[in-house]
């Protein structure tokens, strides 16, 4: 097609690598100055004069609305502001309108590159390098406290303010759902893991014990004799995880979270789980779990949850699939999941289950270009305090809920009659629970109406049975090192070597699926893994005071 | 020699009777699946949930549609995605025809480094970050022609076009510049006419492109009344999956489930595109014509 002449071929070769070349240096050097500047210190002196023992918002008297934009590191996030309950009132309470922008990391570099950052900003990932280096970029929140808004250091808590400080001494970012261990011993936290069995089935086989492994073969085997239609065992859908395989069913067999020195234990290899995959290898090999539990995505796991198709299921996340077991219950009242104690370690250790940790879910920040710093550390402080935490979970006290004698909370017969039956008007007037920033899972504890009625039962079971996790939080290599793309690969083996594990048709290839990832280990720097997560961890106890 | 024919009739007849169990299966494997998507996006939720039907669904329901057409300004949606994609069309085939038409040209100066320049492109892209940097700078974000202006070229586009203007003979550009026509006349009136089938392929491909293309509004645009159908059926599907897991209070009525409303945004992407292949196809057959009877 094209005969281009040799000679000028080259010379337009050279020309083009010349002219890439020059392009390159010049967006090189000016790219990457977002947020340089020292940030937008505003001046409050004719709106306010702070005041520690009363919240900024309640005593600001800036006339006209603020205008901010507030970007959510999520695409499902629902960008309405002002016309549901929620926000409204918050709308009114802080004079402020909202404009909502989702997207996905990529759009999340767009605005990085592009310089104009949106005025908050909402991410997920605290390891990523956006959280990491959010000194360039956030303004600190210690500061902007202290300059508009004392209050706020009422309504965070120092732990996660302490837990989130970067080597410059001064935090960031504010987390929801973050737990402490304070919040731990309060006992408000729910258990969020369970063993669950179908009712029916538990009652037809006699409420069996199913603790030791051989118990728990035997009881699938039943399973599957007298109730041929059902999936004997399923769990959480697997995609690029371990689905509830992996830390899920080490923290309910109570595997060490740290070896005795207090460094990192590789628990995928602790003997304990091994010889409960084991028996979930020779369960596949009786045909009681279904090749489909492995390839299933999250929606088809869901819809099996609704219809009821596993007997039994070990499920993490007992709040997310809440919606699903309740429906499952309403149609099938009397065949309901039920958790029992299932599979127990064999060498007498006690579950650990996880719950939310201290770095909680969605991280939120004040950028540097932030028209209004001082108003955006008011929303902060606003959503943070009881108030505000009340409104986000419950609405407006009278008018969609009331409070009880016992400090309990209750939504109004309307308004819970219209989330039991019309999910969708619900979502769109109310949004209860939904506009969840800074969101609790204390606040949820006030009210039986937090929960559905499906996962009571498996909240009841799981108490006592939590252990912070805090120590295992954010040990992973920084992102961009090499140990970080090595243990990227080695999570994805294990993954693999999972899968591989449990579908194994005979012991040897168990055996030899197990040893292929032990080299595999030896392959890919796992010392030197081993050795950043060790260290991270005692970094992490410093920073929790635990010796 | 009654023989023979009687064989060859037999062979005939074998073979075709294998061909038509052949396509009989090809069409089978690729109809089910889409009248499997339509039947299951008219099904309840429950009867989706359960699962287990292929031809015929046990509970119809309109509630799938329902859901995703719940949004009014889907309609909206709707008036940006047409209107994005027939100017789009439009100004892509006409810009790189005009592009195609001039690269066609042997007397053109400079031609070779020009198809050159064309060529490093199509290996190289800037990136996404330079392409954002630029967008802004030329004031495209949060505005309709973003959709337009950087879709305008494509050159491997041109290189078809250009290739199918080489083959129209060059006696008839120089009889029609005898008569005094100069190259507009000439490229309106001789080249696209002639070029129908070239142009409909390029129409067809681009058309698909910009109708199923949601990755520019997601990283240039904001301003919601400036989504196309495709990125308002995006957040309606993540949304929906998303439901579950906000909406802990849990209703007791499955009416849809996630599958549901994304088999439905499946059907409802895709008809539009698939109604106007048939309008488009009578040019491909006569382009396969020309070729038939070209020197």
């Amino acid at each position: 097609m094209f005969k281009m002449n040799k000679a000028a071929g080259k010379k337009g070769v050279k020309l083009c690598a010349a002219l890439l070349t020059a392009v390159i240096m010049i967006t090189g050097c000016s790219g990457g100055s977002g947020g340089s500047s020292e940030g937008n210190w505003v001046s409050i002196e004719d709106r306010y004069t702070v005041d520690p023992e009363k919240p900024a918002w309640q005593l600001d008297k800036k006339e006209e609305a603020t205008d901010l934009t507030w970007y959510v590191n999520a695409d499902w996030w629902n960008t309405d502001f002002g016309k549901d309950i929620v926000t409204k009132k918050i709308k009114e309470d802080l004079n402020i309108n909202i404009k909502f922008i989702t997207g996905d990391d990529t759009k999340l570099n767009t605005f990085f590159a592009g310089g104009d950052m949106p005025d908050l900003l909402t991410v997920f990932d605290s390891n990523s390098p956006v959280v990491q280096k959010a000194a360039t970029w956030a303004m600190p929140l210690n500061d902007l406290a202290e300059k508009y808004d004392p209050y706020f250091n009422k309504v965070a808590a120092a732990d996660t303010l302490n837990w989130f400080q970067l080597a410059d001494g001064k935090t960031y970012g504010y987390p929801n759902y973050s737990n402490t261990q304070a919040d731990y011993d309060s006992g408000n936290i729910p258990a969020k893991t369970a063993f669950i069995i179908r009712k029916d089935v538990y009652e037809a086989l006699g409420s069996p014990v199913m603790g030791t492994p051989e118990e728990f073969e035997n009881v699938m085997k039943q399973i599957k004799e007298k109730f041929p239609t059902l999936i004997p065992f399923g769990f959480n859908s697997i995609g690029e995880g371990t689905g509830s395989l992996g830390d899920t069913l080490q923290d309910f067999i109570g595997v060490p979270l740290e070896t005795e020195n207090g460094e990192f234990y590789d628990r995928n290899q602790d003997e304990d789980y091994l010889t409960w995959l084991k028996t979930l290898n020779k369960v596949y090999r009786d045909g009681n779990i279904s090749d489909d539990s492995f390839a299933d995505d999250g929606t088809a796991f869901e819809e099996k949850v609704k219809s009821g198709k596993y007997a039994t299921m070990l499920l993490d996340g007992t709040p997310q699939q809440g919606g699903n077991l309740q429906i499952y219950l309403s149609a099938n009242e009397g065949k309901e999941y039920v958790a029992v104690d299932g599979p127990q370690s064999t060498k007498g250790n006690a579950a650990t289950l996880n719950q939310s940790g201290i770095t909680g879910w969605m991280i939120n920040f004040i950028s540097k270009d932030a028209k209004d710093p001082a108003k955006a550390i008011q929303i902060f402080t606003y959503l943070l305090s009881e108030e505000g935490q009340l409104l986000m979970n419950y609405g407006i006290e009278g008018e969609t809920y009331k409070k009880n004698a016992d400090g309990t909370v209750e939504l109004l017969p309307a308004v819970k009659d219209l989330q039991l039956h019309n999910a969708d008007k619900f979502k769109k007037e109310y949004r209860l629970g939904e506009f969840m920033f800074f969101g609790h899972d204390r606040h949820k504890a006030l009210s039986a109406d937090a929960f559905p009625e499906a996962i009571k039962q498996m909240q009841e079971w799981g108490k006592g049975k939590l252990k912070p996790h805090f120590i295992l939080e954010n040990i992973s290599p920084d992102q961009g090192t090499p140990e970080a793309r090595a243990l990227s690969a080695i999570n994805a083996k294990w993954n693999s070597t999972l899968v591989s594990m449990v579908r194994a048709k005979d012991d040897a290839s168990f055996d030899n699926a197990l040893a292929a990832y032990k080299s595999f280990l030896g392959e890919n720097r796992w010392d030197d893994i081993l050795k950043v997560r060790s260290e991270k961890m005692k970094q992490n106890k410093e920073k929790l005071g635990i010796q | 020699m009654n023989g023979k024919v009687a064989k060859e009739d037999l062979d005939s007849r074998i073979f075709d009777t294998l061909n038509i169990i052949l396509l009989v299966i090809c069409t089978v494997i690729i109809v089910v699946p889409l009248w499997n998507v339509i039947i299951s996006s008219f099904s309840s939720g429950k009867a989706l949930a359960e699962g287990g039907f292929i031809f015929w669904s046990p509970e119809f329901s309109l509630e799938n549609y329902r859901a995703v057409f719940n949004d009014s300004s889907i309609w909206q949606a709707f008036f940006i995605s047409v209107s994005k994609t027939t100017i789009g069309v439009v100004t892509h085939v006409f810009f790189c025809a005009m592009v195609g038409y001039g690269l066609s040209k042997k007397y053109i100066r400079g031609r070779k480094l020009y198809v050159a320049m064309g060529v490093i492109t199509m290996f190289f892209s800037g990136g996404m970050i330079p392409t954002y940097l630029l967008i802004k700078s030329l004031g495209l974000l949060n505005s309709f022609w973003v959709y337009i202006i950087p879709a305008l070229f494509s050159f491997y586009d041109v290189v078809i076009l250009m290739n199918f203007f080489r083959n129209v003979p060059d006696s008839l550009e120089e009889s029609a510049k005898i008569d005094g026509a100069g190259d507009w006349h000439i490229f309106l009136k001789i080249f696209i006419p002639l070029s129908m089938p070239a142009m409909a392929t390029i129409a067809l491909f681009n058309g698909v492109g910009q109708w199923n293309d949601f990755m520019t509004t997601k990283l240039y645009i904001t301003d919601q009344s400036l989504y196309p159908l495709q990125m308002m059926l995006y957040e309606i599907i993540v949304q929906s999956q998303t439901q579950s897991m906000q909406n802990i209070g849990g209703s007791a009525v499955i009416e849809t489930t996630t599958k549901g409303v994304q088999l439905a945004t499946i059907v409802i992407t895709t008809l539009p595109i698939v109604l106007i292949y048939p309008i488009l196809q009578r040019y491909f057959i006569s382009g396969m014509m020309l070729g038939a009877v070209k020197e």
